[in-house]
């Protein structure tokens, strides 16, 4: 499984106690040297770092191809003002994510809402923290055997990184995982 | 490229509902007692929760204002 990492997300899960997980659960995650180049902590630096030094986290090659696309998406949505404002870095995450058939790792709303109604970009897989979580358990890389030990996983990020979940999406997500444990 | 009214609602309802999260969880005496830029970065913040923006705002680094949003206690609702 090949993921994309936007800045903030990185920022946030370099953050949180179980951090190191997020290795076995992807075979290549691709980052964006502008989205690099936003890191300014130690903390999120030497976790990226340490990604890119075992192989596991790659710089994408950017190429024309994807400037091209760049262009045309940023004209399609700037002007809907219900969409919170996209920046470059996060509009070439969302680009490299639909070129790589990878699940884009971002907790920005804006991108949420580009999947929602963009024609083009409707099966691009984002996942928050939460569902990365979620498929660390499916994937045995969490072991539980309750909704509720993995309540403690959500509940400790939320802590970290101080995140609240919407309730709604932690329902859905349960209710999903639910399912996974009655297996 | 049009977005259809129905879900325009549905996020206008998620933006409220966030913005209320970020309202409360908020600690208002440390927002008050920053520099106008970082007091105003935060205040924007809580309102759109928008990082990056945010930070553009209060002229630092996208990680050096999560680090002031963290000290707020204003939770990334998501």
């Amino acid at each position: 499984m090949i993921g994309v990492i936007d800045a903030c997300f990185i920022i946030d899960w370099s953050r949180y106690r179980h951090r190191d997980l997020i290795k076995g659960l992807f075979d290549i995650l691709y980052i964006h040297e502008e989205i690099l180049a936003q890191l300014r902590s130690e903390i999120s630096i030497s976790f990226t770092s340490r990604l890119l030094a075992e192989g596991k986290l790659r710089l994408y090659p950017w190429t024309q191809s994807d400037e091209d696309e760049f262009l045309l998406l940023r004209s399609e949505i700037i002007a809907n003002p219900r969409i919170p404002s996209l920046e470059r870095p996060d509009l070439l995450c969302l680009i490299i994510a639909r070129r790589a058939n990878a699940i884009l790792l971002s907790e920005n709303i804006g991108i949420h809402r580009v999947i929602e109604f963009h024609p083009r970009y409707r099966n691009v897989k984002v996942w928050t923290a939460l569902e990365t979580l979620e498929h660390l358990v499916y994937r045995g890389l969490i072991t539980l055997s309750s909704e509720e030990e993995f309540m403690r996983f959500v509940r400790e990020y939320e802590q970290d990184t101080n995140h609240i979940f919407r309730k709604r999406r932690i329902e859905t997500c349960l209710k999903r995982l639910r399912t996974w444990l009655r297996r | 490229m049009l977005v259809d009214e129905e879900l325009l609602r549905r996020w206008a309802l998620e933006d409220e509902e966030a913005r209320e999260i970020r309202r409360r969880y908020a600690n208002w005496e440390f927002i008050k007692n920053q520099p106008p830029r970082i007091r105003a970065a935060l205040e924007y913040f809580i309102e759109r929760g928008d990082r990056y923006v945010a930070s553009k705002i209060a002229g630092v680094s996208l990680e050096e204002f999560d680090e002031l949003r963290r000290k707020a206690s204003i939770p990334v609702v998501i």
